[in-house]
């Protein structure tokens, strides 16, 4: 049993997806299907790293954040009503938990050195965070799709960059989001996503990246790529499709996207 | 009589004096090279190590005393696989990562210790704390093949001491536990040590 527990395929896939489906399952009814993601992610982070945070570095931080993102996503789900200006603020708030999380590495490189990947980190968390707050957090087939093809690549992307733990937790947030959708595309029903879930994916993920690229080898231009998945998880789907097709194109849109990010962290090694 | 004495003998007394003291030395980087091993699948060591080791070190052979401070950049490791080759990275820039190392975020390692037994003139044992990833736990240090003497490459102008130092920690300890299992969890290191009197 420990041997299955210590395959890295269990720890961030199979036991984050199954997790994830539980979670999915039981707390649809209440709107909090999208916590899905966070259970995902809490599982692989119990097989992987465990919950101790001292000392406080990099990879904490963003696992404490990744355990804070579901909290303010219920509190914006239930007492605020989603807005331009909500969602402007959460992508501040998401380049500021960037900052907190890089400033300490960063700060010990030349100014030269630091700007390009402390610039990349700040936009991308900005961006990813208040595009999908704004433009996917309605739409539970689209967000789901967006955060399975955005784990995906950047789980994939960070392995290419040397860093396999960053790798397993973006599979497990891309399993997490594939048990939110999977449940809608066997129903046939769409789930509440919310700032529950578009939260809980685009805080660790982006994150993740970010820090691929700033600890590991990840290129800052494959962060930028992973950057624009959810705009191609917002594309066009045929309105009349059914719920599943919508799913199957939406994550497809994405995982090209994904695909090219991945493409390019691999052919950046010397 | 006793006052014309008392110069006499403080004077004498000092050659001996100066050899008791604590005597601080200057680690010699080229010579200080610390190696580390582990299990890979169950099957075969692999060995790496941190090209560059610095530090400063006292001894007072007459006290049986002496203490060390060692300071390695993490990013000089090297496992022997720096190119990359048809994988999208290799051994050595996955071991800078947080993976293991993470050298971006914890650039430095430092061992600080105490001699505690002694073997003639000769420290036998250091027990130290190792501060890695920014944990900091206990590990000692075994002592083999000290000598000192004076430099034969300065004709004798220069004084150092050297010898190899063995230990062993779990690596899981300072929070590296990936792929604890298919990487062994236990580490030994063992350094090459020369350092020169200031």
């Amino acid at each position: 049993m420990n041997d299955l527990f210590s395959n890295p395929a269990v720890q961030g896939g199979v036991a984050p997806f199954v997790a994830g489906l539980i979670a999915a399952i039981l707390l649809g009814r209440f709107r909090l299907g999208g916590l899905a993601v966070a259970a995902a992610f809490a599982t692989a982070v119990y097989f992987i790293a465990g919950f101790g945070f001292t000392p406080l570095t990099a990879t904490r931080k963003i696992i404490l954040l990744g355990f804070a993102a579901p909290v303010a996503g219920i509190v914006v789900d239930f007492a605020f009503r989603p807005t331009r200006i909500g969602s402007a603020l959460l992508a501040v708030a998401a380049a500021a938990a960037a900052a907190w999380v890089f400033w300490p590495v960063l700060s010990q490189k030349e100014f030269a050195g630091a700007v390009l990947p402390g610039a990349t980190a700040l936009l991308a968390a900005a961006w990813v965070v208040g595009f999908s707050e704004q433009r996917l957090a309605g739409d539970s087939v689209r967000t789901a799709a967006s955060g399975l093809a955005l784990g995906l690549g950047t789980g994939v992307a960070a392995i290419f960059g040397a860093a396999l733990t960053y790798g397993l937790y973006g599979v497990a947030v891309a399993a997490g989001s594939g048990a939110f959708l999977l449940v809608q595309m066997i129903t046939g029903k769409r789930s509440y996503a919310g700032a529950t879930f578009t939260l809980s994916v685009t805080v660790v993920v982006i994150l993740i990246a970010a820090a691929a690229m700033i600890l590991a080898e990840l290129p800052w231009y494959s962060v930028v790529v992973l950057a624009l998945v959810p705009v191609a998880a917002n594309l066009r789907v045929p309105a009349g499709a059914p719920l599943w097709l919508q799913a199957v194109l939406s994550s497809l849109y994405g995982i090209v996207v994904a695909g090219i990010a991945c493409a390019l962290a691999w052919h950046a090694g010397g | 009589m006793h006052s014309k004495l008392t110069p006499g003998l403080i004077a004498a007394a000092l050659p001996l004096a100066a050899t008791a003291a604590p005597e601080s030395f200057t680690v010699d980087p080229y010579h200080s090279i610390p190696y580390f091993e582990v299990v890979h699948l169950n099957t075969s060591i692999i060995r790496g190590h941190f090209e560059k080791m610095t530090g400063k070190m006292t001894l007072d052979t007459a006290a049986k005393t002496g203490s060390i401070e060692l300071s390695i950049p993490t990013a000089t490791v090297s496992s022997g696989d720096p190119d990359k080759g048809s994988r999208p990275r290799s051994r050595d820039e996955h071991l800078r990562t947080p993976d293991f190392f993470n050298v971006a975020e914890f650039p430095t390692m430092t061992y600080k210790g105490k001699a505690t037994k002694f073997n003639g003139d000769h420290p036998a044992t250091i027990e130290g704390e190792l501060t890695l990833l920014g944990v900091t736990k206990p590990v000692t240090l075994t002592v083999e093949r000290w000598n000192c003497g004076p430099d034969p490459r300065t004709q004798g102008k220069r004084y150092f001491c050297g010898g190899n130092a063995t230990a062993s920690f779990k690596r899981s300890d300072f929070g590296m536990k990936f792929i604890v299992g298919a990487v062994s969890d236990e580490v030994k290191l063992w350094t090459s040590l020369e350092a020169f009197r200031d």
